[in-house]
Order: C-alpha cells, then structure tokens, then sequence
C-alpha cells in the first residue's frame, strides 16, 4: 500500500513531460506504453493525492509558489484530462501517428496538466505559454495546410498568452500575491479593474469567445487526426477551468457570453460540412454551457460548468476519435461523401452514437446530468434569476442546434443510403480507446447507478447533494425527463423541416443550399477578421518601410519627388549594385547618421537645459 | 594589499600587456596567436571567477592604483562591486568560449590575436574602471579593437565597415568626453563613488544644476551611438554583417553590452536615481529613445534578408529594451535591465556562432537558404532553435526572466508605454523568429530556386519529413544547389560544443531568476536607498 503521502512527490507534469521524452528515444511500443502508463498514473494521484499545496517553493524571486495544488476542482479537471489521454495515446499508437508527433501531444498534455494543477497564477501563466508552444507544434508537426493554420493559431494564442501575462502582472500589483486560492480554499479570483479585464480578454481567446474564436475551427480541422483528438480536449477545457479560477463569483455579461457561444457555435455547425469543423465549432458551443455555467456563478451553476467540463474531454474526444477513425479508412473529410459506413464499421459507428448520445444530453449518457445541471442553473423554473431566462433559452436553442447538427453527422456519415467505400473497422487500439471512453460517458449518465458516482466527483457538490444550496440534484426527476422529450421532439421534427425544403430542389442534398451559404457566411466571417488583420499589417508595414527608406534615403527620395515635377530636370541616377532584386537600402552613411547625432543631441540638450 | 585586491588591475593589464606577444613570436613562429591568447583567456577565465566568488561572498573589492590611497576625487581606481564582477564573468567566459570557434573557423594570425587580446583587456577595464575619465580611456581601447577585429574580414566590405565605426565610434567617445568634462568642471571630481555623493549636494545648492545636465545630455547620446539605440545604429549592422564569422559573436555578444553596462553604471552609480527622477524630461527621453529603438529594431530586423544583419537589429530592438529599463528607474526594472544584459550577450554570441557555423558548413546565409536546414544540420538547427525561442522570452530561459523583471518593474512604475512596448517586442521577436524556424523546419530544401525539380515543388511541405530533404535537393541538379551544401568537415567539434553549452546554460538559467536576484541585490539596493 502506498501512502498517500508520497503521491504528492509525484509531480504530474514531470511524469508525463519524461514520458513525452521517452516516446523518442524507446521503440514505438514502449514508448508509447510509457506514455499511457505515465497519465494512467496521474489519474491515480490525481484521485488520491491529499488536499491542499505540495511541492511548494520559491521561483523567480517569489516565495510560496504552488506548482501543484490538489482541491476538488483540480482533482476533477486534472483526472478528467489524464483519463483521456491515457486513451488518446493509445489511439495515436494504432493510428499510426510519427513518434516525434506523440511526443509533441504528451508535452502538451503535460503542459495542460501542468495549469490545470498550479495553484497560482505566476505558475500557471508559465504553462500556459508552454502550453501554446507546445500545441502550435502539434498543429506544425502535420506540415503542408497545418502549417498556415498553426501560424495563425500561434499568433492568436501568443496575444492571448501576453494578455493573461499582463493580468497576472496586474493582479500582483493590486493585490501584492499571485494566490489563487486562500489557505482555506476558496478561489480569490481576478480584482476588479485592470486584471480581470486583460484575463477575461485574454482567457476569452482560449476558450473561444464570439469574435475570439477564428483559430479554433481554422486549426482543428487541419492536423494529423490523432493530434485533433488531443488538441480538442486540453486548451479549452484547462481555459474554461481556469476562468472559473479568474471570475469565481461569475458576470451577468460573461453568462450571456456563454449563451451567445452555444446558439453560434451551434449554427455554424450546422453549416459546416468537413467533419472535424462541425465538432470544432461544436467545441464552441459546449463552451458556452461552461462560460454560462460560470457566468451564472451560483454553486450549482459552477458545478454544472465544471461537470460539463469533465464530460466534454469525454465525449468530445471520443467524437473526434470515431470521426477520426472514419478518415483513417477512407481518406475523406467531406460527410457528404460519405454514407452508410453503420454496416462497414459497426464499432465505430457505435463509439460515434454514444458521443453523440452523450453530447446532446439525451437521459441515460453523462451529457445529461452536466447539461441539464447547467440549465437548471439559469432556468428561473428552478433555480436561476430572471434575469437568466433569455439565457435559459438561448441554451436551450443551443440545445436544440446540436441535435440537429449531430443527427445531420450521423445521418450523412453512418445512415445515409449505401456505404461508398468497402472498409474495415477500426483496429484493435482505436476500438479499445473509443469503448473505454464511451463507457465511461455511458456508465457516468447511468439512472440510479452511474450518475451518483458522477454527481460526487464534481465540486461543491457532496454525494448528490449541493452543500452550499443544501438541495439534492435530481436529473431523473418527471420535470427533467418531460424537457429531455420535447428537446428531443422538438429537434427530430427540426431535422424534417430543414431537409423538407432543401429535397424540393433538383438534387436532394442539402449541400447545394448548405455549402454555399457556409462558404459565404462562415468563410466570410472569418476571413474578413484575417484578411482585414493582413490588409492592416500589410499598411503598417508599407507604411513603415517608405518611411524607412525617405528616412535613410533622403537623397534619392529627393530625386525621385523632384523628378515628378515638370520643371526640374534630374541627372539620371546609375544603380550601383549590379542589377540586383530590388530590396530596401537601409544604409545611412556616415556624414547622414553626424548629421542626426546632432541633432538628437541639439534636442536632448534643449529639453534638458533649455 | 591582499592578492584579490591585484586580481582588478590583472585582468585588465595582462592581456593588454600579452597581446604584444603574438607579435613579438610573430617574428620567429607562424602559429603561435591561438595558443597565447586560449592560455591568457582560460587564465582570465578563472581569475574573474576567482574573483567574482570573493566579490559575491565577502562584497566589492578595489583597487587603488598609482599610489593615491584614500579616494580623492581624481585617482584611478578598478572596482569590481555586484554588478562589474557579473559583467567581468560574461566577458571572460565569452572571449575564452570563442576561441573554440576561431581554431578552425578563423579569421587566424597573430595580428588578429593580438588585437582580440586587446579587445579583451579593453572589456575588463571598461566594466571595473572606477572613474568616468578611465572609462573613456577604456572606450577607446574596446574601439580600436574593434575597428581591428572587424576590418580583419576578407572583403571590401569589412573596410568600409570598419571605417564607418571607426569616426562614429570616435564621434560618440568625443560626445562622452565632452560630458565627463562638464561633469568636471561642475565637481571637479572624476571618481565614481566620490561624484554619486557630490550630485546630490550639488542638487540640492543649485536648484537647476545646468552643467550636470548638459553633462548627462552629452554622456548619453555618446552611449546612446556606441550602444546602437536607432536612429544611431547605422554602424552596427554593417559592423556585425560584415566583420568575419569568427568575429561577430565577441563583438555583439559584449561591445555593445559592454557599453550598455557603462551606461548603467554612469546613470546609477555617478548621477544616481534621485538626479534621474528629478530632472525634467530626463526619464521620458531615456524610455522614448529606448522605446523607439525596441520597434523600429525588431520591425527593421523582420524586413531582413540576411541572417546576421537580421540578429544585428534584433539587437538594436533588445538594447532597446534594456534602456527603457534604465529610464523607469525601479529597482526591479534595473534588475531585470541587468538580468537583459547578461542573458541578451550570451544569446547572441550563441546565435552568431550558430550563423557562423551555418556559413561554414552548409553555405547559407540569408534566411531563404536556411530552409531545410534541420534535415541537414539538426544539432545547429537545434541549438538555433533553442536560442531563438530564449530570444522571444519563452519560459523556462534567461530571456524570459530577463523580460519578466523588466515587465514586471514597468507595471510597478505604471509606465505602460513600456509595458506595451514588451508586449509589442515579443510579437515582433517571435515574427523574426518564427520566420527562421519556419525556414530550418517547415521547407524542404532549395525548392524554390531550382527550376528542373518538378516532384520537388509538388513536395508541399505536408510530408516534407527531413530525411526526405536530401534526395529532393540532390535532383535539383543545380550547380550552385551543390555549391551551397557548404562542407560540413570545416565544423569542428568544438565549434558544436560551444553552441550546445550556450544554448543548454540559456535554458538552465531560466531556472536561475532567484539567484540572479540574490547576487544583484546589494548593487542594487544600495543604489536605491
């Protein structure tokens, strides 16, 4: 028996970081069965490590640094994430993922572990840019269409990365201290002004705000498959986390934030028709159950957010698995080209249904108990204000988009008319990783059995019991299971009516209506925020480089704008530099750089003097 | 006098006195510069250790030259306090580093060593003079070894170079000389120590002390060129472009640092912080000029073809950085200007030598031709990578603790012009950087350029794996395609192991920030109290 003590030794980063170190110089399956094994074992220090701050030192000069601090908000976000890596290095290993690739998701992983167990803030900005260099990599590591994307991935997330540096900073000039959390364990949160605004802008960027959210589908989608199923569980999930730690006591306006995410991440899902950008954008739309969940703020609202949180690395990864198991056999990207692989790969169509079970919060699969959690949290029926009621239905629009974006998945991918391609299923690894993540998902939403267990891993939340609110969470009860069935009625009816008019054009495919409007729309959208970012650049750039040159070129800046008067008759100038491609001549010459030397001086000497 | 207290005016006697021999052997032997002046370095080396270990457990030590006894106001003293001694450390560790580099790669001759000697001997003195008029007198040594290190370049180019530093670098020592003067004629003292209590009181019986203005006015420009702040950098690109490949690393890893380190050392020590903050207009000049340098360095180094004049205005943006440290004059923003200091000269000179190493052995020197190089080089690909990474202030480095306490003095002093400004140098940092990266990892060699290799263009980049690399580049058949493969037997192993060290103390010293910390506090807080 191990004490428990000697689990806080076990630093969860270092475990994995040397397990991403092992993965390239062991043989494949070693390497990879150390990987596995390494957050096998942070899931168990994550569920047994005792309470409270271990490992604390002193780091740049700041004393009573906690790297690893273990309550039962970590405990949940840093098991949760282990538990689906353990999986997800499996499925690498039989998805013929490069080692070198393996290696960049473990140290990611580690990374993402590494901020969801700080427990302050100067720890956790130092992961979380580690964090965003070790995913731009992951993204990189794919090369051709990845490598543009992981560009602008990087530069987005390197904005992100410098706001929250600056909240940090901010915070620790209001409050003199990086905690995070007090000794008795309640979350300090950001101070009011300057610091929460730069981490709510910054966090934003992570967890996909409206507006904030362009890397997210534009990345996703691009990278090696595997790389998709890690990349869509760690940075989100530890963000969503870690804007619970800024914003604890929660914001009307961050709590419609969340509403406005479900209801536009779903609609774009719904346009989308490459597989892993509906899931990207649907990575969105789950968000803004969590943002709303945190927003709200109450102890059952924080709880639903961070149970949604957990169930999401579940589902949203096995969602991604089975998508990616798909492309693995035929190569094809486009769901509209592809249909009725039920017969061809039953297991992975099985994987396939309990996600999408899972995520649209049908009764019986764990989505249900955290969504239903979240909703209930602002339905004023229950237990939210009126204020939330617009909130409660725009999640439940949300509700609805993503039935009908996963019957659409399901439908065109799995169902639709014959299978068009003669496939195996999935191997041996990929099975083994989908079914042990969808039984989880399944087992957790259990009536009666599984969801108690569920109920008792989450925060503030005590057997089934909210301890601050003192009520009992009940997701079975008539009330719930009658909203579940007009949900789930009012989306199969939805599905009816949108392909009801598109089947009254010629072709019967809803792409001829959905590809344009998404390419018009969704491109639109997006390019305009990139391409006016680039005209932008470009200007400034422009800009600088002709003030450059008239600057350290006066001479021939001076021909040139006496050449274009009609009067001035200009001696032809020879260049000198044989013919060679045009570049910028930046040379000042020696009497040119006197000159402003002394005049800097004259300047400085008048300011100062004068 | 115990022998530490000689060990000052050693460092920088010694080597000014050995540079002779070379020479001298000259006359007799052909190759005897490089093993001078390893054994004169590696016993400099751990003289400053020695040194710098008495310094940091027992407080400053200085030596009194000439007989003058107590401090007089004009005597010539050496000091190695806190901070010269980090600064002496840095110098002796990268003058005896390089020299691993310059065995095989050159420039060689005894001449050459001579002047390196020199150049050496003029770092110490510059970093442990202890009054302003020695240090011009050091200005002057590191100058002309200088302009002799970088006309040392084969072509054309480095003449013209060389003579570009040399009457500018002269204008700025004259400029710093002017200062000294006023500052004499207002104290009529020329020590360091005895000027920093002299200011004050002189503050405090003149209200608007001109002449120490006016002294500060002319000092600062003066550094302001020889530390290349923009608009007065244009020396320092062709300087560092086109002095040789052996060359550039010293020269940018520690005459600018140096000089940077003299600036601080007459803005702290001599003026001291209160003159600082109460003269009108006197910070806002010191950040605006380091500001400005910070953008239009690292906009200047995107918009570079060539690798080294690339790094060259990179350091112009970096210095940059460190004089708008200066100018918040906050204890923990001059700690992290230090911190800047020492980690900047260290990655550079890593940086050079990498660029240096990538000229000799694989022929490239713009960015366009690095691509592919990990493929080919990964141990200098890696190094690279790991110095340009440090470079940005990616954590764990000493570039990011450097920038840290910089940032973290910016927001302590609400100065949020700089604290945009480190937000805007990273940006910028990472855009020159990245492009780097993105060339060495991402594309596949000599694509671009080689017209009969039509499988290599349709190679897009997706599975351009590096062991690929060779053969696409080996059927693009141009002659200059095998012309810039370089020939990877001019790279020493030694040249390797110093990239490696550099590049691995960068990353431990990211762990260092505490200790950093430990060893500047009394410099620093006895400058502030």
């Amino acid at each position: 028996m191990i004490e428990p003590d000697l689990l806080t030794y076990a630093y969860p980063p270092l475990l994995v970081f040397a397990a991403a170190l092992l993965v390239l110089v062991l043989p494949r399956a070693l390497g990879y069965a150390a990987g596995a094994l390494s957050l096998a074992s942070v899931v168990a220090v994550a569920l047994f490590a005792p309470e409270g701050a271990h490992l604390t030192t002193t780091f740049l000069g700041f004393a009573d640094i906690q790297p690893f601090y273990v309550d039962e908000f970590t405990r949940m976000v840093g098991g949760g994430l282990a538990f689906l890596g353990t999986f997800g290095v499996i499925y690498a290993y039989s998805s013929d993922a490069p080692r070198v690739m393996a290696a960049f998701a473990l140290a990611y992983v580690a990374s993402a572990l590494g901020a969801a167990f700080a427990g302050d803030w100067l720890v956790l900005v130092f992961m979380w840019e580690i964090m965003a260099l070790t995913s731009t990599l992951l993204v990189w590591h794919h090369g051709g269409d990845a490598v543009r994307a992981g560009y602008r991935y990087a530069i987005a997330h390197g904005i992100g990365g410098s706001l929250v540096l600056f909240a940090v900073i901010a915070q620790y000039a209001v409050t003199g201290s990086f905690a995070m959390v007090t000794e008795a364990g309640e979350t300090v949160g950001m101070a009011d002004g300057l610091p929460l605004l730069l981490a709510v802008l910054g966090i934003g960027v992570n967890v996909a705000f409206v507006g904030f959210h362009t890397w997210l589908p534009d990345t996703y989608p691009r990278p090696h498959f595997a790389a998709s199923v890690f990349l869509a569980a760690f940075t989100t999930k530890t963000s969503a986390y870690v804007l619970f730690r800024a914003i604890p006591d929660g914001h009307l306006y961050l709590a419609y934030m969340g509403g406005a995410m479900a209801v536009y991440g779903v609609i774009f899902a719904l346009l989308q028709h490459d597989m892993r950008a509906l899931l990207s954008y649907h990575i969105q739309a789950q968000l803004g159950y969590m943002v709303a969940g945190i927003g709200i703020g109450t102890a059952i609202g924080v709880a639903g957010a961070m149970g949604h949180l957990f169930n999401n690395v579940l589902y949203k990864s096995l969602l991604f698995m089975a998508v990616g198991v798909v492309i693995y056999r035929t190569g094809e990207n486009d769901l509209y080209k592809l249909g009725g692989l039920w017969r061809e790969m039953p297991l992975t169509a099985i994987a396939f249904a309990i996600g999408a079970l899972s995520i649209t919060a049908v009764p019986g699969f764990s989505g249900f108990i955290s969504k239903g959690m979240v909703l209930d949290a602002a339905d004023p029926g229950y237990y939210g204000g009126p204020e939330y009621q617009a909130l409660y239905w725009l999640l439940f629009i949300g509700a609805i988009g993503t039935f009908l974006s996963f019957i659409k998945l399901g439908y065109y991918v799995f169902l639709h008319g014959p299978a068009e391609y003669t496939v195996t299923d999935a191997t041996t690894g990929q099975t083994v990783a989908m079914l042990s993540v969808g039984g989880a998902c399944v087992v957790l939403g259990l009536p009666a059995i599984g969801w108690p267990v569920f109920a008792d891993l989450l925060p503030l939340v005590d057997g089934v019991t909210v301890t601050e609110m003192d009520t009992a969470l009940n997701p079975y009860s008539a009330g719930h299971l009658t909203d579940a069935a007009i949900l789930i009625a009012v989306s199969a009816v939805g599905f009816k009516l949108i392909r009801k008019p598109l089947s009254k054009i010629d072709y019967s495919d809803p792409a001829l209506i959905v590809n344009p409007a998404t390419y018009y729309v969704g491109r639109i959208s997006m390019l305009s925020v990139t391409e006016l970012y680039a005209a932008v650049d470009s200007a400034v750039v422009g800009f600088v480089k002709r003030c450059y040159w008239i600057g350290n070129n006066p001479a021939i800046a001076a021909d040139e704008a006496a050449r274009r008067l009609p009067i001035v008759d200009v001696e032809e100038r020879q260049p000198a530099d044989g013919g060679r491609p045009s570049r910028i001549h930046l040379r000042m010459s020696i009497g040119t750089t006197v000159l402003v030397l002394t005049i800097v001086l004259t300047v400085i000497l008048w300011l100062l003097v004068g | 006098m115990s022998s530490v207290e000689l060990l000052p005016a050693l460092l920088i006697a010694v080597p000014i006195l050995m540079a002779t021999v070379p020479i001298v052997l000259g006359l007799r032997f052909d190759r005897t510069g490089w093993s001078v002046t390893a054994i004169t370095t590696a016993g400099m080396f751990a003289a400053t250790a020695y040194l710098a270990a008495d310094v940091y457990a027992t407080g400053p030590v200085v030596h009194v030259l000439g007989g003058w006894g107590e401090p007089q106001g004009i005597g010539i003293e050496l000091v190695a306090d806190e901070f010269s001694a980090l600064i002496a450390l840095l110098v002796a560790a990268t003058a005896a580093g390089l020299l691993a580099y310059t065995r095989v790669g050159g420039p060689r001759g005894n001449t050459f060593y001579a002047g390196y000697l020199l150049l050496t001997g003029g770092l110490l003195g510059l970093t442990m003079t202890g009054d302003v008029f020695n240090m011009f007198v050091f200005l002057e040594i590191v100058g002309l070894g200088t302009y002799a290190m970088i006309s040392s370049g084969d072509g054309p180019e480095s003449a013209v170079a060389a003579l570009k530093y040399l009457i500018l670098g002269t204008v700025g020592a004259s400029l710093y000389l002017i200062g000294v003067g006023f500052l004499f004629m207002a104290t009529g003292a020329l020590n360091m120590v005895v000027l920093g209590d002299l200011v004050p009181e002189l503050m405090a019986a003149e209200g608007e002390p001109t002449l120490l203005r006016a002294a500060f006015a002319f000092m600062f420009v003066g550094f302001a060129l020889k530390v290349a702040q923009w608009p007065l950098h244009t020396w320092q690109p062709d300087a560092y472009q086109h002095a040789p490949d052996g060359v550039t690393p010293l020269i940018a890893a520690l005459v600018s640092t140096v000089s940077a380190y003299a600036l601080g050392r007459v803005m702290f020590t001599v003026f001291g912080p209160e003159f600082l903050t109460a003269t009108p207009y006197l910070t806002e000049i010191v950040v605006t000029v380091g500001a400005v340098s910070v953008v239009a360095g690292s906009t200047l180094a995107v918009i570079q073809l060539d690798v080294k004049r690339m790094l060259a205005y990179s350091s112009v943006s970096q210095f940059g950085l460190i004089v708008a440290a200066y100018g918040l004059v906050t204890e923990v923003a001059l700690l992290g200007a230090i911190v800047h200091l020492i980690g900047h000269g260290m990655m550079k000179a890593g940086l050079f030598v990498a660029a240096g190493i990538v000229a000799l052995g694989y022929g490239a020197r713009t960015v366009d031709q690095y691509a592919g190089l990990a493929g080919e080089r990964p141990v200098t690909a890696a190094g690279m990578a790991v110095l340009l990474i440090a470079l940005v202030g990616i954590p764990p480095s000493i570039g990011f603790i450097g920038k840290w306490y910089i940032a973290v003095g910016a927001v302590q002093a609400e100065s949020w012009l700089v604290a945009g400004v480190i937000f805007l140098s990273t940006m910028l940092t990472l855009a020159y950087a990245a492009r780097l990266l993105e060339k060495m990892y991402f594309t596949p060699a000599s694509t671009l350029e080689s017209p009969h290799a039509p499988d290599a263009v349709a190679t897009d980049g997706g599975d351009g794996d590096a062991d690929e690399t060779p053969a696409v580049a080996g059927d693009g058949g141009r002659l200059a395609d095998a012309d810039r493969r370089g020939s990877p037997g001019a790279v020493s192993f030694g040249m390797l192991a110093v990239l490696v060290t550099v590049a691995v103390t960068a990353v431990v010293l990211g762990f260092a920030g505490g200790a950093f910390g430990d060893l500047l506090k009394p410099f620093v807080s006895e400058v502030f109290n």
